[in-house]
């Protein structure tokens, strides 16, 4: 019971050096690239998933904001893959590195800012004061909007880690109750292991779930600034 | 199209013109005075507490006369 719980969440390295690039690197490996005018099967399906997701992110976009199209789409693929194939076990997941997801969050945020800034600087300026507020309240409201400004990219990236990071730390605990309660009770052991199986049921749905939220969270902040 | 900014109700006179919480230049001006009016706050703060710090100590002169009464430290 004095094993280090956050092990399997430090970085792993191979005789001493750092492979986290490669870990980040390997779901595009297993995206399979269509370079056939008839596509395989594999392929198709692929396709089909981009597609579908892409109507349901990308229809409220004007054209300024469909450029972004190719970023969003790779985004919610990196997320998804890297999400699902650290549910297996022994595997390391990049996403509960808190500064891997503030190094996805923040650039992605300050570009929807700085573009929102740039193309419509009247607009976002006067997004700092909601509509309607009572004078005196003015001054505190714009502090309060430009904090919640600000809080965004923090909240995208912790929003992702914790809950990787959780449901990991929950499969792992459950886990280790099972295996402790075979010997003890085997009653018991069945019915954690049956919560178990639910929870791991409700990780492969969370991992896919948090991509989304991710990436539609960006996209809403892009159809701000836009 | 109707909205804030072609409201007949929404017409101010004078400042409220520019500084209102309801048209989109009013809301902008709001914004742009209030970050005003903490940088100037900020500097007045600043510029105040340069005003009152303490003097650095003068170098206190060694007594090199016989008479210890005519130094001035």
């Amino acid at each position: 019971m004095n094993e280090n719980l956050f092990a399997p969440f430090s970085t792993p390295t191979l005789m001493g050096l750092p492979i986290i690039i490669i870990i980040m690197m390997f779901p595009s490996m297993l995206l399979s690239r269509p370079n056939r005018l008839i596509n395989n099967r594999l392929t198709s399906l692929q396709q089909w998933a981009i597609q579908m997701t892409l109507k349901q992110l990308m229809t409220m976009h004007n054209t300024k904001g469909r450029s972004w199209t190719l970023m969003l789409t790779s985004l919610i693929l990196f997320i998804s893959s890297t999400n699902l194939l650290g549910l297996l076990p022994y595997t390391f997941t990049p996403t509960t590195q808190l500064s891997m997801n503030l190094g996805m969050a923040i650039p992605l945020w300050a570009g929807t800012v700085i573009l929102g800034f740039r193309h419509k600087t009247k607009k976002s300026l006067a997004h700092f004061l909601p509509q309607g507020t009572p004078n005196p309240l003015i001054p505190m409201l714009v502090l309060i909007e430009t904090i919640s400004l600000f809080i965004q990219p923090v909240a995208l990236a912790i929003r992702l880690t914790a809950n990787i990071t959780a449901g990991h730390l929950l499969m792992h605990l459950i886990s280790k109750a099972v295996l402790t309660l075979i010997s003890i009770n085997i009653t018991t052991a069945l019915i954690t292991f049956t919560i178990l199986i639910l929870l791991t049921m409700l990780e492969f749905a969370v991992a896919m779930i948090q991509a989304y939220v991710f990436t539609l969270l960006v996209s809403l902040y892009l159809n701000d600034n836009t | 199209m109707a909205g804030p900014e072609a409201d007949a109700q929404y017409q101010f006179t004078g400042v409220k013109n520019y500084f209102n919480s309801y048209s989109l230049t009013g809301r902008m001006n709001c914004v742009l005075a209030t970050y005003g009016g903490i940088a100037l706050t900020v500097w007045y703060f600043k510029l105040n507490s340069q005003k009152t710090k303490i003097p650095a100590v003068k170098a206190t002169q060694v007594c090199r006369g016989s008479n210890p009464g005519h130094c001035a430290c």
